[in-house]
Order: C-alpha cells, then sequence, then structure tokens
C-alpha cells in the first residue's frame, strides 16, 4: 500500500499508542514505548508485522507507545495506514482470520 | 479523562455557539493566570474544559508547540497527553508531521512522556524537544552527503536579507582562510525576503566569485534556529531570551551540525549596532571555544564589518535604500546579482503570517500576576 499522506492514529492514554505515518523512501520504524525494557521489541514486532501485512514498504512510521496490547497497537497501525492511503480498505485482510 | 472535553479552536474562525465566543477570553485568561503572554502567531489550539470551564490549553505555530497551560488540579488526568494528541491531529491536518517544543527544564520529562526527545538546553531557561526519536540523525544523514574534506573547515550562518557587498566580504574572508566554507541561508518565511529569494541571491552572489569552488551552500533547517522563530512566551525578560536563543542554537550547531561536516571555524561579522547579535557573537565564543569532552572546539572569528561611505554595510541599510528607490545607493551597497534581481523584483507582499491575526499581544512586561489573581496552580510552559 502506497502511503501518500500524513496520518495520525491513537492517543496518548496508558494503554493505547500513537501512530503517525509519513510518506517516506524507504520503510522506516521508530519506536519510544514506556515499557520499553520489557516489551520495546515485542512492540515492534508488531508494528513491523501489521505493516507487512498491508503491504508498506515505504514509509516513516513513528510510535510513541503507553502499554498498549498488541491488538490496540495493530488497530492503531491499521487506522492510520488507512488513513495515508488512496487505497480502498480491504477488509478481508483487516478482519480476516489470517492472524 | 472521564469529564473532561477536549476540543480545538483556531483563532479567526467563526464563533459557531456561545460558548466558542467564549473562547478568546478564556484563553487569554488561562494564560494570564499562568503568567504567559500570548503568542500572536499560534494558528490553532488544543482545549480542555471541565463542566465548561477552561482548564488547559496548547497552541500550535507552525511546527511548534507552544503557550501550554495545565490546571495542576487536573494533572492526575493526563490533560497534557489529550491535548497533545488533539493538536496533532490538527497539525496532520494541516501538513505537518513533526512538532517541537521548547520549555522549561521542569517540563521536560512530561513531554519526554509523550514522545518527545531533548535536543539542547541552555542554562536552565529552556530545553528544545522533538517528537521525532530519529529526526536529528535523518538530518545529519542528508548533511553528510555534502560533507568534503579539507585541512581548515568554516561555517557561515547567514539570513542574507538580501544578500550584499556584507555578506560577501565575509564570506570571501573565510575562504581566503579556509579550505571549504560551509554556508547555512536561513530558512524561515519571517523576513522581507523569502528564503528562496535569498537562498539564490547567496548562491548566485558567489558563484561570481573567484572562491566559489569553496562554498558548500546549504539551506536553514531546524537545527538552525533563528532568533526570529524563537518563541519567548516562558521567560520573563529579554536578557534570558538572548541566552536562551544563543545557547540552544550555538550547541546544536556544535553537537549536532559542525561534527558532520568537520567544521571547525566559525566565521561571524563584529556587530556595532545591535547589542542583540553583539550579545550573540559574545556567547558564541562561550558556546563554541570551551572545551567539552565529546565535541571538537570551533575557533570563532570575528570579521570587521565592511564599510561604504564611513559606514558598516548592512541588510537594513540594503533595505532602507530599497525603499527609498535609491538605486544608486544599492549599487554600492550589493553585489551586482542582487542588484540585477532588486532592479527587476516584482513587489513582494510582506511575509504571511503563520496563522490569522491573533489578539494583541499582552502589553508591557510579562511579570506574575499578584497572588490574589491566581485562581488555580498552573503547571505551565
Amino acid at each position: 500500500m502506497l502511503i501518500s499522506r500524513p496520518a495520525v492514529a491513537g492517543t496518548l492514554e496508558s494503554g493505547d499508542a500513537t501512530v503517525r505515518i509519513t510518506p517516506h523512501d524507504s520503510l522506516e520504524v521508530v519506536v519510544t514505548s514506556s515499557v520499553e525494557a520489557q516489551y520495546g521489541d515485542a512492540v515492534r514486532r508488531v508494528v513491523r508485522q501489521t505493516l507487512e501485512g498491508l503491504g508498506v514498504a515505504r514509509a516513516l512510521v513513528t510510535v510513541t507507545d503507553k502499554g498498549a496490547l498488541d491488538y490496540a497497537l495493530r488497530a492503531r497501525v491499521e487506522a492510520a495506514v488507512m488513513r495515508a492511503g488512496d487505497e480502498p480498505v480491504d477488509w478481508d485482510v483487516l478482519i480476516g482470520g489470517e492472524r | 479523562m472521564d469529564d473532561i472535553v477536549i476540543t480545538s479552536w483556531a483563532p479567526g474562525s467563526d464563533p459557531v455557539d456561545p460558548v466558542d465566543q467564549a473562547v478568546p477570553a478564556a484563553v487569554a485568561g488561562l494564560l494570564e493566570r499562568a503568567g504567559l503572554g500570548l503568542e500572536a502567531d499560534v494558528e490553532v489550539w488544543a482545549l480542555a474544559r471541565r463542566d465548561g470551564r477552561l482548564v488547559g490549553c496548547m497552541g500550535l505555530a507552525g511546527d511548534l508547540v507552544k503557550d501550554v497551560v495545565v490546571d495542576q488540579g487536573l494533572r492526575g488526568h493526563n490533560l497534557m497527553a489529550g491535548l497533545l494528541t488533539e493538536l496533532r491531529h490538527q497539525a496532520v491536518a494541516r501538513g505537518r508531521t513533526r512538532l517541537s517544543c521548547y520549555t522549561r527544564p521542569s517540563l521536560a520529562a512530561v513531554f519526554a512522556s509523550l514522545g518527545f526527545r531533548a535536543l539542547a538546553q541552555a542554562d536552565g531557561l529552556a530545553v528544545l524537544m522533538e517528537d521525532d526519536p530519529r529526526g536529528v540523525e535523518r538530518y545529519q544523514a542528508d548533511l553528510a552527503a555534502s560533507r568534503r574534506e579539507g585541512e581548515r573547515i568554516a561555517a557561515v550562518v547567514l539570513n542574507a536579507n538580501p544578500f550584499s557587498l556584507g555578506h560577501q566580504h565575509l564570506l570571501r574572508l573565510a575562504a581566503r582562510d579556509c579550505d571549504l566554507v560551509h554556508v547555512f541561508v536561513l530558512g524561515e518565511d519571517r523576513s522581507q525576503f523569502s528564503p528562496a529569494e535569498r537562498f539564490a541571491l547567496v548562491r548566485d552572489g558567489l558563484a561570481a566569485l573567484p572562491e566559489h569552488d569553496r562554498f558548500v551552500l546549504h539551506p536553514g533547517s531546524r537545527y538552525i534556529v533563528s532568533r526570529l522563530t524563537f518563541p519567548q512566551y516562558f521567560l520573563k525578560d529579554q536578557a534570558d531570551i538572548a541566552r536562551a536563543h544563543a545557547g540552544i542554537d550555538l550547541q546544536l550547531f556544535r553537537q549536532r551540525v559542525a561534527p558532520v561536516l568537520g567544521i571547525r571555524h566559525r566565521f561571524v561579522g563584529s556587530e556595532p549596532t545591535s547589542r542583540i547579535t553583539a550579545h550573540y557573537n559574545q556567547e558564541m565564543r562561550r558556546w563554541l571555544q570551551s572545551p567539552q569532552a565529546d565535541w571538537p572546539t570551533i575557533e570563532v572569528h570575528q570579521v570587521e564589518r565592511l564599510e561604504v561611505g564611513g559606514r558598516p554595510v548592512s541588510a537594513t541599510r540594503v533595505r532602507q535604500a530599497l525603499a527609498a528607490g535609491r538605486f544608486d545607493q544599492l549599487a554600492e551597497l550589493v553585489p551586482a546579482t542582487t542588484w540585477d534581481y532588486l532592479v527587476r523584483r516584482p513587489p513582494r507582499a510582506e511575509p504571511a503570517p503563520l496563522g490569522p491575526p491573533a489578539p494583541p499581544r499582552r502589553q508591557g512586561g510579562r511579570s506574575q500576576p499578584p497572588d490574589d489573581h491566581r485562581q488555580a496552580k498552573e503547571l505551565s510552559c
């Protein structure tokens, strides 16, 4: 999926995350997390997997994580990507049972 | 955040309901009680209300977050997070993907918890932070592409509004003394000449010089801070503002810019007229030449101003001659490249303010209001 405009999704409340996405010439994921020590790598993995699932190959993705659980994180990444792209949402991918 | 309502308000937009009509006065009041001045360039506000009462505000001007006030009685409600989330949506809607802020050091931890990273701090007065955790590294990677090797590498930072013989004089002296001169043209659109115009005039002016192959030209960046855009609202007096600006700008230069390009010399014109600039030049010695373990020193070279007709050439003098239509005088003050441009330049409107006209600034000093005026203790930056 092509990222054609900047977008943001999520909040900074505890248990949530803010995901910002902007057009970029490569895929770069930057995460700051309030639970970096325990779950920083897990957060990065979920974000990358979600981006991969959506076919995002070029974007700068900045995540400010406040201890979001996996599904919340995925939802925020998906929402940001949908807002940033022009392609229609493929709901089969989004809600499909492939996860 | 149960009973707290977060909204946004753009000054100048038509108030729709009675609540909106009360907003401008409420924001001004909230800032006033926190001892802050209303910054005129705020384009949009994120506002927090509880039971109709304004309990927090956060302004956006360009990509700067400013005029932040949060009612301290509500700190546990994480108001800052709610305000910033709203402001980020407003920023993205305006195409701005990264935000920065200048804040009091005491608030740096709060901003850090919201995803901001401190870039430089000046004398306990102010911290510059940005919400792009890899922003500096990305800028440095871009900058590294224009690195060239040399024995003596210098830098000059200028606004060039517009490029004059004074600038040319300074740059040529630097080029005669060094193998390479990196020239940074400030990028803010707050001057009579636009950033693109200023950059083009410097480029054309340098291309005509015999030393042209010693110059490497750079557009301004957010890591070279113009005094024109340095916010003032949370510092009380002009001396502190000047000190904070110089400290932050010069540390960024020494730590983030100079090492990437191997810059060990900085050239600056002497400042016979402006006290603020003279002070900045003084601060330059302190921040660039003092020994620091991690960062090489940068030698400051102050060059006497070029004089024409017994007076120093300055961009102000050029603009005055231009305003008076004295092209004969201009010919003595600017190089041919600039003169050619000025003669055929279409008149330009004053730089557009970042936002719609805002309420007038508070007059007088930013003294704290008397204590009985403070209805609540506020967390402010």
